[in-house]
């Protein structure tokens, strides 16, 4: 959310300087992403307080964190009049627990007022025109998304808000067919759809410069029908994130009047109003305890402090007892559920950075068993001082690897991601010695004539097995790596007993054809050292013979 | 010219046959197509010709030294399979003396050896949860179910699973380490006092300051009477040992929704103390890891009753703390096997 700094001195009589309040805010609230002259960025990724995503409701955060006073009232007054209704249906009302559309008319479309385009644009809004303007207006003051369609275009001046049908399609105002599925909540006409609920309003309805009847749309929509809408279409907007994060009654009935009045100041006329569904917000009451509250914050408050911090911030409070308040939480604070969001209040209006540090209490719990972490230590521990340098590499084959190993041809034994960000993570490694090979061609081409490097990390195989490997790689520049490396291994005393079967073809694919020996631990194969095939070697462009080494750990952890 | 380039593409064409070593060839290519080969050299001379030669001459040329890469890509290959085909008569002799080397751990492995001692110290333990995880302990028991907004905090890899179970969820790539916080408290009763450190997994393009794969480390502690100020002391512990005794350490309101509250971990600039440079944008503070009172749905969720025990999980970003520290500049050379980079570590 960026705030616009004119437009929150507007509504707020800020009693410290905008630096002040700058420096405040991460401290108080939430961090900010950046800071210029003309606005404040939130950063709301992810954040669960949909109150912030509009100025008023910034306003009222700021005040409190302040101690600042409001120059708006909170008070709504509505005066909508007694108006002939406009035809809405509305199929299932879980889905849109409220939707009001209000017909005006006598407008004409033209460019906003320059106050207008400053408070937009410092907001990161584009100025479109003036009826467009009216509802990113009110969306950024009340944090409440609305749509205008041209009534000329919407037969019947009827609206019907559905589930889209099998089949159906709709151009939206990007220009682009969207093809729609049964879970895509639809505004329609009798004989279309104009409008994706909530996602993005229909080429067919659009304002141009000829509309002079509009109809307002002002509406809550379920947030998982429309996240699902949306993510499927790629649609994401300043409205989505709000509809998503959650409205309240109230603001749509705040930001429908405001808006009605701005096209009235314009010389439109309001006609026509329909609101389907209840318009009260329910009021949350969460049971607070003073005992509680100190103790997981880890200081001494008294009863008035509390009370103070969290009426400052609009919640009422009861007293229930000595111990325990009874708080209302104000209609805005959709995140406020339960006792330790309270608490959290409570915490941040005293300053986090106020709480002392306490040492830990009671006593440290009964030692588990850590062997398999100790092995892996030592082992590094001892390679290490074996003179091998440790080296991590990414969990994934690289498309190199994949092809000069031939994986492509039996991706069936690699485990594959659904979503993978390039080719170069679409398969998890199967082994670690593979990517060693990469590495020593890396340095190679750096200039290094003697690369001895491993590897400690998973390695993974269908469906989702995955096990730790101890990987090694050695050129030392001789004709015969192995024997080092051997003697390398043998200096780790893990124990293991040498096999000598030959190399069966699979291998020889990638192994040399002679030098190869396998290691069983406890009677099962767990590895071996071998000398990679220079076949291989010559597609990486590494002109050495090279060493490598696998373990299994999984016997030893 | 014509008979020149004909001249220069048998003379050679036998050359290449002839040679019988990969030495032998590159000479060749060189010879040909280095900066002053023949081949390279012959264009100079097409200035003086007349435009109907030109139009015979530029073919042949191009024929020829797509003949004579060719002959010699070709060549190459028979070569290396003759020596592929000695590779039959070598032996597997392994008796070598071992070089000496100095070797070196990886700066991540240094720095986790130094957070396991450190954590040891006051009673905390190792934990390991899976890599490949699914969607119920990585999200659902931490408060992050289907189509909540916070999903969008973590671009999640999943994988292609061919059989999946639709109890648990999609299978993925676990996106933090807490996915070990509802199973630590279903395998061991509180109070626990446990550590994970391993890696974890994003949908993320790389870039010097964004990595697919990285390693992250967490605290999960349940006990009777713990507080916010438990939680600061953790903090202070880990980051006046780590970066130096001057630092100080406060904490900041942040959201993650499987605590509450939460907790943004800042510790003063270890550049300029406080005072604001450049790394820290002029604010005096950077902002070093995540934490919070774990929330008691998912202590419910982890079997253990709320009104009895408070839980801690607390995280610092190791890599980043170590590119502070190291005055590391790109997060990639973790991961790249860049043994320069990787040697100025002991």
């Amino acid at each position: 959310m960026k705030v616009s700094t004119d437009w929150l001195l507007q509504l707020v009589d800020l009693k410290c300087s905008v630096e002040e309040l700058v420096e405040l805010l991460p401290l108080r609230t939430i961090g900010t992403k950046e800071v210029t002259d003309r606005f404040i960025e939130l950063d709301m990724k992810g954040y669960n307080r949909a109150d912030l995503l509009s100025m008023r409701g910034v306003a009222l955060e700021v005040a409190a964190i302040t101690d600042s006073q409001l120059y708006t009232s909170e008070v709504y007054a509505q005066n909508l009049g007694d108006l002939p209704k406009l035809k809405v249906e509305v199929e299932d009302d879980q889905l849109t627990p409220l939707y009001c559309l209000a017909k005006i008319e006598g407008l004409k479309v033209g460019p906003s007022d320059p106050e207008w385009v400053t408070k937009l644009t410092d907001c990161g809004v584009r100025t479109v025109n003036t009826v467009a303007d009216v509802t990113n207006l009110m969306m950024l003051e009340y944090g409440q998304p609305m749509h205008a369609f041209d009534a000329q275009t919407v037969t019947d001046e009827t609206i019907i808000v559905r589930l889209a049908h099998q089949g159906e399609e709709l151009e939206t105002l990007d220009g682009k067919k969207r093809h729609l599925e049964p879970t895509d909540l639809l505004i329609a006409d009798p004989s279309k759809p104009v409008g994706l609920a909530g996602v993005m309003g229909g080429k067919n309805s659009e304002i141009t410069d000829q509309t002079t009847t509009i109809l307002l749309e002002a509406a809550i929509f379920d947030p998982k029908a429309l996240r699902k809408t949306g993510s499927r279409l790629g649609l994401t907007s300043e409205a989505s994130k709000r509809f998503q994060h959650g409205l309240t009654k109230t603001r749509l009935l705040q930001a429908l009047d405001a808006a009605i009045k701005m096209y009235q100041q314009l010389g439109g006329k309001l006609t026509a109003l329909s609101i389907v569904g209840d318009t009260t917000d329910e009021i949350k009451k969460v049971e607070l305890s003073l005992t509680k509250t100190n103790n997981l914050i880890g200081v001494t408050l008294s009863p008035e402090q509390v009370q103070q911090y969290l009426e400052k911030l609009h919640f009422e409070l009861e007293h229930l007892d000595q111990d325990r308040f009874l708080v209302h939480v104000p209609y805005f604070r959709l995140d406020i559920e339960i006792e330790e969001d309270l608490i959290e209040e409570v915490a941040r209006m005293y300053g986090y950075e106020k709480i002392p540090a306490k040492e830990l209490p009671g006593q440290a719990p009964a030692a588990i068993d850590q062997k398999k972490f100790g092995v892996i230590t030592d082992l590094k521990h001892k390679l290490v001082k074996a003179g091998l340098t440790e080296v991590q590499t990414y969990p994934y084959f690289s498309t190199a690897i994949l092809t000069n190993f031939g994986w492509d041809k039996h991706p069936e034994a690699l485990v594959k991601l659904a979503n993978p960000i390039s080719a170069e993570t679409e398969y998890l490694r199967q082994n670690g010695w593979q990517n060693l090979i990469e590495v020593v061609d890396k340095n190679m081409r750096q200039g290094y004539e003697d690369i001895a490097v491993f590897e400690i990390n998973k390695v993974y195989s269908p469906p989702a097995e995955e096990h730790y490997t101890l990987a090694v790689a050695l050129m030392n520049g001789s004709d015969n790596p192995v024997a080092e490396l051997y003697q390398i291994l043998r200096g780790l005393n893990l124990d293991l007993t040498e096999n000598k079967r030959a190399v069966n073809d699979f291998e020889a694919g990638f192994l040399h054809p002679n030098r190869a020996l396998f290691y069983d631990y406890k009677g099962k194969q767990v590895g071996g050292v071998a000398e990679v095939h220079p076949r291989i070697l010559d597609k990486f462009g590494i002109g050495k013979r090279v060493a490598i080494a696998e373990i299994d750990l999984r016997p030893f952890v | 010219m014509e008979e020149k380039i004909a001249q220069i593409e048998k003379e050679y064409l036998s050359k290449i046959a002839e040679a019988s070593t990969l030495e032998a060839l590159d000479g060749l290519f060189l010879a040909l197509l280095g900066r002053s080969g023949v081949i390279t050299a012959l264009p100079a001379g097409f200035r003086d010709l007349e435009a109907e030669e030109l139009k015979r001459v530029g073919p042949a040329f191009n024929q020829t030294k797509k003949v004579l890469e060719k002959a010699i890509e070709e060549r190459r290959q028979q070569v290396r399979e003759a020596i592929y085909a000695k590779l039959a008569d070598e032996t597997l002799d392994l008796e070598a003396p071992i070089k000496e080397r100095k070797g070196h751990m990886h700066p991540l492995t240094l720095f986790e050896q130094e957070i396991v001692k450190l954590f040891s110290k006051i009673g905390f333990q190792q934990f390991a949860a899976p890599q490949i995880d699914t969607d119920y302990y990585n999200f659902e028991v931490l408060n992050i179910p289907q189509g909540h907004p916070a999903r969008d905090l973590w671009d999640t890899l999943y994988i292609d699973d061919k059989n999946p179970k639709p109890e648990n969820g999609k299978l993925l790539m676990r996106t933090h380490t807490s996915n070990a916080q509802v199973r630590i408290m279903e395998e061991h009763k509180a109070p626990v006092r446990m550590m994970v450190l391993d890696r974890c997994f994003r949908y993320e393009n790389l870039d010097a300051r964004h990595e697919h794969t990285f390693d992250q480390f967490e605290l999960v502690y349940v006990d009777r009477g713990l507080s916010m100020a438990t939680l600061q002391y953790l903090s202070e512990y880990f980051l006046k040992s780590v970066l130096g005794e001057d630092t100080e350490v406060r904490m900041r309101p942040k959201y993650y929704p499987f605590v509450e509250p939460g907790v943004g971990i800042d510790g003063t600039c270890i550049f300029c103390k406080g005072s604001g440079c450049k790394v820290c944008g002029g604010l005096g503070w950077l902002e070093l890891g995540g934490a919070g009172m774990i929330h008691p749905q998912v202590l419910k969720n982890g079997g253990i009753d709320p009104e009895e025990y408070q839980g801690i999980a607390w995280g610092p970003g190791l890599e980043r703390i170590l590119m502070l520290k190291h005055g590391i500049q790109d997060l990639r050379l973790f991961r790249n096997g860049d043994l320069k980079f990787l040697e100025q570590f002991r």
